[in-house]
């Protein structure tokens, strides 16, 4: 009786082994070579944020809105870590291929950025606005981030004034009411409660269990500055503490440096001392819940100010 | 006299055809394994050239692009560095306008940085050189600023290094003592950001 055979020549076996190796390095190449340009796109994606950053420094003027497109799908992690200093503003991309997340690659960090919002902000849209931060001299330019996936609306309780810097804003993803939301719009509001509520007289934002405190100094003709109000309302607990002790180590050195100043040009020699308690106090500072303490500071430094016009 | 017999003993396995020495195979099918061997390495080694000139064409794309992004970066630096509060004049002078850079500022964040060189390193991102140079009024000599010859003197070195250079226009002010009075000094400068080029 004849058993079944499979009747391979050794031609055979050697072109399968070999084809199959070939085919296997080949595939391993082609899948390394996309995973490559698709890391280069989200460093390259992350650089050219960066350099847009550099765009966004305000002169003496305005709030600004730009938007930002992105051709596919795409993730933007923002890291924050205040080591060394100035700490540091990292940003990578992490883009939809294939229905699957590519890893977050290529780091991009900056040391004198600071850009508030979630700790990962989705779409294919995104929309960043710039607000100075005066701490009682400008800090630093504060980077808001939303992608224009999440619709937010202020409520009826929003003073005038950040309801016309919003309309002012003309960002589509944040309206300055709420007449028109909807089911996803996240609504900020200030009195009553909901996603997102800012109490404006204890100076803080509560986000679930979370709360971020803020302070809003006073900018001179009954304006105040709401910088870091946004802030809180825009960004996730970690970051927002994060951002803010590298805000005010910069706030530090540039009061060192203003220090400076006085020793070369001799003039605002009444500032010096005011400005070595803001420093001591900085140095001393926890979390969001220590800023209402600067307050004070921050005021006489301000009203001294207005003579000598040392910034 | 040639001794085929011995001459056979000694190389069994060479023949001659048709007046060509070759070797003789024991099976018609080596000689179709070995054509198959060379033809898949050929095969092989030609997708492996065809790779690495892919690579390369795409890598030689890449420095391009990174040198592009670096020149992108230093030009928008140099054009909003002087906005940044390190720099600006914010409202210490009669006119609060942009570009305009406080030099007495500047002056102590030299002397920051050079107490201090590590807390400024990579501040502004990949820039190898911040300078500024006083061009009107025009003096004979560049002289560099240092300590002692503030504030008569041109150019002023924050981040010395190489690379290639982009310059934007500034106004550079500064407070003057003189006749026991305080006034605003300002001058035309021009401000240059460096970067480093990919090779």
């Amino acid at each position: 009786m004849k058993k079944a055979q499979l009747n391979l020549s050794f031609g055979w076996i050697f072109a399968i082994i070999v084809g199959a190796v070939i085919l296997l390095l080949t595939i391993y190449g082609v899948t390394k070579f996309i995973n490559t340009s698709g890391q280069e796109q989200d460093i390259a994606g992350a650089k050219k944020l960066g350099i847009l950053f550099n765009s966004l420094e305000t002169g003496p003027e305005s709030v600004t809105s730009t938007p930002f497109k992105i051709s596919s799908e795409t993730k933007i992690y923002n890291t924050c870590n205040n080591f060394g200093g100035f700490g540091k503003q990292k940003i990578s991309f992490s883009t939809l291929t294939f229905k699957k997340w590519s890893s977050p690659s290529g780091e991009v960090s900056f040391k004198n950025r600071y850009l508030f919002s979630n700790r990962s902000v989705q779409g294919k849209k995104f929309y960043f606005f710039v607000k100075p931060f005066e701490f009682p001299f400008k800090v630093a330019d504060l980077v808001y981030l939303t992608s224009a996936e999440d619709k937010y609306c202020f409520d009826d309780g929003v003073p005038d004034e950040v309801k016309e810097e919003i309309s002012d804003l003309n960002q589509e993803n944040i309206a300055p009411n709420c007449s028109e939301a909807n089911e996803q719009t996240i609504e900020i509001c200030f009195s009553g409660t909901c996603e997102i509520e800012v109490n404006l007289y204890k100076n803080y934002v509560k986000k679930g269990d979370d709360t971020l405190y803020f302070v809003t100094p006073e900018k001179g003709f009954g304006e105040k500055d709401y910088s870091l109000m946004y802030a809180a309302i825009f960004s996730d607990k970690k970051t927002y503490e994060c951002q803010l002790k590298r805000l005010l180590f910069r706030t530090k050195e540039l009061a060192l440096l203003y220090k400076g100043k006085i020793k070369i040009s001799r003039e605002g020699l009444n500032l010096e001392d005011d400005l070595t308690s803001l420093i001591t106090q900085i140095e001393h500072y926890n979390d969001s819940s220590d800023l209402k303490g600067f307050t004070n500071q921050v005021e006489t430094l301000k009203q001294k100010n207005e003579n000598v016009k040392l910034w | 006299m040639l001794n085929y017999g011995k001459m056979k003993n000694q190389n069994k396995n060479q023949k001659f055809c048709n007046g060509i020495f070759k070797f003789p195979l024991v099976k018609q099918g080596q000689m179709k394994i070995q054509q198959m061997a060379f033809m898949m390495v050929a095969i092989f080694i030609f997708f492996a050239l065809v790779g690495m000139l892919i690579i390369t064409t795409k890598f030689s794309g890449l420095k391009e692009q990174a040198n592009l992004l670096h020149e992108e970066n230093a030009m928008r630096l140099a054009s909003k560095i002087a906005n940044s509060p390190e720099f600006s004049c914010g409202n210490s002078f009669e006119t609060s306008e942009a570009s305009c850079v406080d030099f007495d500022k500047v002056m102590a964040l030299k002397e920051q940085i050079k107490n201090n060189p590590n807390i400024y390193k990579d501040f502004w991102g990949d820039v190898s050189k911040i300078e500024i140079i006083k061009i009107y009024p025009s003096e004979e000599n560049i002289t560099k600023c240092t300590n002692k010859n503030y504030p008569n003197c041109s150019k002023l070195t924050l981040i010395s290094g190489q690379g290639m250079s982009k310059g934007n226009f500034i106004t550079l002010c500064r407070k003057e003592f003189k006749n026991a009075q305080t006034y605003d000094k300002c001058e035309l400068a021009q401000i240059f950001v460096n970067y480093e080029v990919v090779e």
